[in-house]
């Protein structure tokens, strides 16, 4: 996997964005810590973290807002110490929460971005027609809801048809509604425009549905990075069945060798390939147990982020 | 380039009153002029009586002064405080632009609204003396230009000091309450030692230390926007 990304990725290193030794150093207090990013061309990497945890003061750095006490940062394959302008035209960002004039029209926001980048008009409609603005453009965006700044801010970020998208907790503060519409829009965007996108969360739950590959951050250390696939191998999942005579059942399955244990709403069974769930369900109906439920236990994901960022509580 | 980083400044402060202010700060001094010459018109007219369009300039000079030490920290005010209300700051610096000419066109914006307020004084004194009657033939030309942009050059540490305060904080009312004292500082300048900053715009009205207080705001003005601009340059961005 690594090696064919190596090949279709920019720079010497085989990644399109990569820090080595990243340390930030605010008032003698260190908030990010020798963090090694690693991203590839083309993926949707998830970058999580508590809050707290160093997220946003990284990302800073990536687009250089704030110096690094220590460490390089290269984006695709350049020094952002030393090219940074050229590097900046290919990247569009969206920190924390939206940057924007209040007192301008949605239209005039991006006219300002656009001259600013020297990018032909076009893109303006462009823009605004992928996150779905074009009948509020003309509207002073001091009135547009949180979810609409927020795609307003996206639009911008994609003015300059950058290679890499950098959106800092893009569904902050969003309804349901606006966050489906948010993950739905950053979804399509690598296949659309062939961009490369990091994205930082709080929530593992939101990341997992968009991310390719992940990097975990906790008080300001990359604590775990690899691809989301590998993240989900460490889940160790398991089958939750809800049935009559669970003690019961538990025995059987034991007796023929499941590693079947209690569980408050009957028993569990590790997650293994559908035909042995299904011999053992077939099993148990046959032994007149009355099957209630087969379903997959899905909190394990978090458990393993909770174990992983050492935080235990909520994020 | 930086034409179209200038125009960009330009357009945020669209419907923020800023060009209003502009027109608001010249016209104000001279409808107050219009003011006082109507209510007592004889008796300017006749202590005046040799040099009118010279007794005009000074009734004017002295209020333009006040009203452009308010005015500079207000504009400069403005301009930086659509970044601040915005959270502008990390969109317009992720842009590849160099941060010495963002600040350049933050400064050039303010300098150039000043600039603009100072030329319609001008127009509107010289609109203002004409109306009044006083000889079209008669206009002292360099007397109107000093008495117009010699204060304007000798503020310049102002205008820098308030750009480099309106950039850095967000809450504007820091920049703002240092502009107001600066202002009162001003109106007691006559009683302050010559080389006290404060005094230089009042100083350029007379002819002896003109040149030396002109000369003192220049330097110190670029001087004092050089550091503004290192320190814009090297800050992080939150």
């Amino acid at each position: 996997m690594d090696n064919n990304r190596r090949e279709r990725s920019a720079g010497d290193s085989g990644w399109l964005l990569e820090t080595t030794g990243l340390t930030k150093r605010l008032g003698g207090k260190t908030v990010v810590a020798d963090v090694g990013l690693r991203v590839g061309e083309g993926d949707i990497y998830g970058f999580l973290g508590p809050n707290g945890a160093g997220k946003t003061t990284t990302i800073r750095m990536l687009l250089g807002l704030a110096k690094p006490t220590r460490g390089h940062i290269k984006v695709f394959g350049r020094s952002l110490a030393k090219e940074r302008l050229e590097i900046l035209r290919q990247v569009g960002s969206l920190v924390e929460y939206p940057s924007y004039y209040g007192h301008l029209t949605g239209l005039e926001n991006l006219e300002i971005i656009r001259r600013l980048l020297d990018a032909p008009k076009a893109r303006i409609y462009e823009a605004l027609a992928t996150v779905r603005l074009e009948k509020d453009a003309g509207r002073a965006v001091r009135g547009y809801s949180l979810g609409m700044k927020q795609r307003l801010g996206i639009a911008a970020a994609l003015l300059g048809h950058p290679r890499l998208l950098v959106l800092d907790e893009p569904t902050n503060g969003l309804d349901p509604a606006g966050i489906q519409e948010i993950r739905e829009l950053i979804k399509s965007l690598p296949a659309q425009r062939g961009v490369t996108i990091l994205l930082s969360s709080h929530l593992l739950s939101e990341v997992e549905l968009m991310a390719t590959r992940v990097g975990i951050i906790a008080a300001g250390k990359l604590v775990y990075q690899d691809d989301i696939a590998r993240l989900k191998q460490r889940t160790a999942g398991r089958i939750r069945l809800s049935l009559s005579e669970p003690e019961l059942a538990r025995q059987r399955l034991l007796s023929r060798g499941y590693d079947a244990l209690p569980d408050e709403r009957g028993i569990t069974v590790p997650a293994g390939d559908d035909r042995m769930i299904a011999a053992a369900v077939a099993d148990l109906v046959r032994e007149s147990h009355q099957i209630y439920r087969v379903e997959e236990q899905r909190s394990s994901l978090e458990s393993v982020f909770l174990e992983i960022t050492g935080t235990g509580g909520s994020l | 380039m930086f034409a179209r980083l200038l125009s960009v400044e330009f357009m945020k402060l669209r419907r923020k009153g800023v060009f209003a202010l502009a027109v608001i700060g010249p016209l104000g001094v001279v409808l107050l002029q219009a003011v006082n010459y109507g209510l007592r018109y004889d008796y300017l007219t006749r202590l005046y009586a040799s040099d009118p369009w010279g007794g005009l300039l000074g009734q004017v000079s002295s209020l333009a002064v006040s009203a452009l030490f308010i005015g500079l920290a207000l504009i400069a005010s403005m301009s930086a405080g659509v970044e601040h209300t915005a959270g502008g700051w990390k969109q317009l610096l992720a842009l590849p632009l160099t941060r010495v000419r963002v600040f350049a066109a933050k400064s050039a914006t303010t300098l150039l609204l000043l600039l603009g307020s100072c030329t319609l004084l001008l127009v509107l004194t010289l609109a203002m003396g004409l109306l009044l009657g006083f000889e079209a033939g008669e206009i002292p030309m360099a007397k109107l230009l000093a008495t117009v942009y010699l204060p304007y050059i000798a503020a310049m540490p102002f205008v820098a000091l308030q750009i480099g305060l309106s950039l850095t904080f967000g809450n504007q009312a820091v920049p703002m309450t240092v502009g107001t004292l600066g202002l009162v500082v001003s109106m007691f300048a006559v009683f302050l030692p010559d080389w006290v900053p404060y005094g230089w715009p009042g100083q350029t009205l007379e002819a002896a230390g003109r040149w030396r207080a002109v000369a003192g705001g220049a330097v110190g003005g670029l001087l004092l926007l050089a550091a503004g601009c290192g320190w814009f340059v090297r800050r992080d961005v939150s």
